[in-house]
């Protein structure tokens, strides 16, 4: 039974022994807990029993919790950790030893000095660095002044005179000179630099001619610079600037070595989170309980073959602990543990990923796993790629420490790589055309059509398949009719259809469609009332046969795929063929055939896994399986960082 | 030499107009891919994957483009004489895939970055996301379906 019956528990122990028991029951990762203020029961219980409340103990592990994780982040953000491509998306975390793991999470003491010491760093750097751009900014603006010789302090205006540093768009300069030539005959204008856009100038000007001066200044849209607080000249202060930059970097330098020195406590940073969201994770569930002054209860679901364990260590560990179960009642949604043996176990991955399924119906993994395996074959159609993936496949079991759907994945593209091979070496395919070995059966570059009609008929076969499964469905639920009329009829009308292909059937099949034909106008409409209701109802029913028709069209998606892989693989053999002349021909060839080759592959696997889900999703689960059900989860320990390895037992 | 002036119109065609629906629609995706990363790097494998389905549409231009080269003669072995019906022939062959591939490319662009916000989110519901964008993609695979069987139809 691909999914696992599943047990209500009660659990009713001491309150002296809730840490124990919540301890245990996180340990053996079995039991999915349930907030027994959402159980039907609670309404019945709720006048001798009090909500277990400890919302204030997970706040306080959330604000530790932010601490750490600031830490890290200020690590991260400094001293990045490396991750290599498979762990982008697998995920790493580091090996720890149950001793490491207890020494790391003991250094409370250090681990709020290390919060601190990133807190003071951190507010260090951004000093640093806002100083750092003022002085970029400054040096920027003082720039074009270099090869002015005054000290800056010294421009400023007198009784007499204006003194004032400009700057204005080049275009405008001579018009601004002239004006200026008019109106102040006396002026002194010097140009200190000037580039395309900008020219810089020094303007000397008796105050008494302030006004008109001013005036044309603003007419051709000079604006005045000025430097307060800078004293020397221009180059001076550059200089100094530049300075006190190369002492910036050196204080970030320190800095960052002193974070640097820090980076040994990551490892204990990332134990101590995994800590704190561990204990958060224990007082979260705490508040799902309800108890007296001197009990607690204790409500969940828990997958009936490892009930009798429970009872074992909880009669093992604890003194108080006293547990009742029962089966799942009609209106309560049992939550669904799936469990495949043997290899339709790596397909699971395929079902969850578009949904769980729900109690009443069956688990359609293992319907699915064996066309899934032949269609993934052949949408890549090639030994040579075959075998890569299935060898990628094992080096990344091997390197990875992997769980759940990424380890069913895993094996599943292992199981792919198996099934191209097998499809390769049928149809002749061998990284495309570089190893040319003669197909066991046909080649379908030589001949589409029949590789379409090949993969056709997988389409109806699966689609047939489905259908039965509905008719086993209804039947099982005593919907017999239903079975008979909705999927009955249509398999003759289809088969009748089908056999019009074949000439010495075809006076068979067309009678057979007819009565098909007739028997869903008829049946069709049942739901209806009115008589005419009924027979228009029936009428349209037949146009379901597009959707049929686009059903199985949709499986040429096979051929079309299988001949993409295989057309590439070719057109890279060629490419590489027309460089094999010389020594550096032949050394660009190979790379080229290396890396080709395996861009395809990763193509080729991402289109079969995707192309071939959407199959099993759409045509095939469209048929019967409703989905919908809630996934199994059990209340256990979850790391993010770091893998203890299993104590001894 | 009108036929292979033709038929060589088809390959640029197919590999082109496929080529500028998948860069769009790739361009699309990573665009909504790099505002999630900025919140959550770990999440770039998800993205990636979703970011790479769009792409497929210039695979399968590239295909078609290859094919008609291969079978004109212009990769291995020397050109072939085509008459002018031949060339217009394999230019019309090109016409699916380079027309769907175009507007597949972008349409099923659009349905991948919405996929990637839905991961932002939920990231376990990366399943539906993709088979979302992959509904798009069917008729890009119908329409190189539909170019190559016309491309080995035709006598050269």
């Amino acid at each position: 039974m691909p999914i696992v019956d599943m047990k209500k528990i009660f659990l009713f122990s001491h309150q002296q022994e809730k840490d124990t028991v919540i301890n245990i029951l996180r340990d053996i990762g079995v039991v999915e807990l349930v907030d027994i203020k959402e159980s039907n029961e609670w309404e019945e219980m709720k006048s001798l029993l009090v909500p277990e409340w400890s919302a204030d103990a997970v706040s306080f592990y959330e604000s530790l919790l932010g601490e750490v994780r600031y830490c890290l982040d200020f690590l991260q953000r400094h001293f990045p950790l490396q991750k290599n491509f498979v762990q982008q998306f697998a995920g790493a975390k580091i090996n720890l030893t149950p001793a490491q793991y207890e020494d790391y999470i003991s250094r409370k003491e250090e681990i709020k000095a290390v919060y601190q010491s990133c807190r003071k760093m951190d507010e260090k750097l951004t000093n640093l660095r806002n100083e750092e751009t003022r002085c970029h900014n400054l040096l920027q603006s003082l720039a074009p002044w270099a090869g002015f010789s005054l000290p800056l302090e010294k421009v400023e205006n007198t009784l007499r005179i204006q003194m004032q540093l400009f700057t204005v768009a080049t275009d405008e300069l001579p018009s601004l000179q002239k004006s200026l030539t008019e109106i102040s005959p006396d002026h002194y204008l010097e140009v200190v630099s000037s580039d395309k856009e900008l020219t810089y100038f020094l303007l000397i000007s008796l105050s008494e001619e302030a006004g008109v001066v001013r005036e044309a200044l603003k007419e051709s849209g000079a604006t005045e610079i000025s430097f307060p607080g800078i004293a020397g000249t221009a180059a001076q202060a550059i200089s100094m600037l530049k300075e006190k930059l190369e002492n910036i970097q050196h204080e970030r330098a320190e800095l960052l070595k002193k974070v640097e020195d820090l980076i040994n406590y990551r490892p204990h940073l990332m134990a101590y989170y995994d800590f704190l969201e561990d204990e958060r994770d224990k007082k979260e569930a705490i508040n799902k309980l309800a108890g007296t002054k001197t009990s607690f209860m204790l409500e969940g679901w828990i997958p009936l073959p490892l009930l009798s364990s429970l009872e074992k260590v909880l009669s093992e560990k604890t003194e108080t602990a006293f547990l009742l179960s029962r089966d799942p009642k009609a209106e309560e949604k049992a939550p669904v543990l799936l469990q495949n043996g043997g290899a339709a176990d790596a397909f699971e991955v395929v079902t969850k990923l578009y949904s769980t399924p729900s109690r009443r119906e069956i688990d359609p993994t293992p319907l699915m796993a064996p066309f899934f395996f032949v269609f993934f074959g052949l949408c890549l159609t090639d030994a040579g790629y075959g075998i890569l993936l299935s060898l990628l496949a094992i080096i990344i079991f091997r390197k990875i420490k992997l769980a759940g759907m990424g380890k069913q994945l895993i094996k599943l593209l292992f199981l792919g790589g198996i099934s191209s091979f097998i499809m390769g070496v049928l149809m002749g395919g061998w990284f495309g055309d570089l190893v040319k070995l003669k197909p066991l059966w046909f080649n379908p570059l030589d001949d589409p059509m029949r590789m379409l009609i090949v993969c056709f008929v997988l389409g109806f076969i699966q689609i047939f398949f489905g259908m039965g499964v509905r008719a086993y469905q209804d039947i099982k639920a005593g919907r017999i009719l239903d079975a008979v009329f909705d999927q009955g009829l249509w398999f003759i009308l289809l088969i009748g259809l089908i056999s019009l292909a074949f000439p010495q059937f075809s006076a068979a099949g067309k009678w057979l469609a007819i009565c098909g034909a007739i028997g869903l106008i008829l049946t069709q409409g049942r739901s209806q009332k009115n008589i005419f209701r009924k027979f228009f109802s029936g009428l349209v029913s037949l146009y379901n046969i597009t959707g049929y028709l686009s059903d199985v069209l949709s499986y040429s998606r096979l051929l079309a795929l299988g001949l993409a892989t295989g057309v590439i693989a070719s057109a890279i053999n060629t490419m590489g063929g027309l460089l094999a002349g010389s020594i550096v021909g032949v050394i660009i060839m190979i790379i080229l055939l290396i890396g080709g080759h395996f861009f395809n592959l990763i193509i080729g696997t991402l289109g079969a896994y995707v192309h071939t889900s959407r199959l099993q999703y759409i045509e095939f689960f469209g048929k019967f399986f409703e989905g919908g059900g809630k996934a199994f989860q059990p209340f256990c320990k979850t790391t993010k960082y770091v893998d203890i390895e299993e104590r001894e037992a | 030499m009108t036929g292979i002036v033709l038929a060589l119109f088809g390959a640029a065609l197919a590999v082109g107009l496929s080529g500028i629906g998948s860069a769009m629609g790739v361009g699309l995706v990573g665009q909504s891919a790099a505002g999630v990363i900025s919140e959550d790097p770990d999440k770039f494998g998800q993205t990636l994957l979703l970011q790479a389905l769009p792409g497929t549409q210039g695979i399968y231009g590239l295909l078609t483009g290859f094919i008609i080269m291969q079978r004109i003669g212009v990769i291995g072995g020397g050109l072939l004489p085509l008459t002018p019906e031949q060339g217009f022939s394999i230019l019309m062959a090109s016409l699916p895939i380079a027309i769907v591939g175009l507007l597949s490319g972008i349409y099923q662009g659009r349905a991948a970055a919405s996929g990637i916000g839905l991961i932002a989110k939920r990231p376990e519901e990366l399943g539906k996301a993709i088979i979302f964008a992959v509904m798009v993609e069917t008729y890009a695979v119908l329409a190189l379906l539909a170019s190559i069987m016309m491309l080995f139809g035709i006598a050269v």
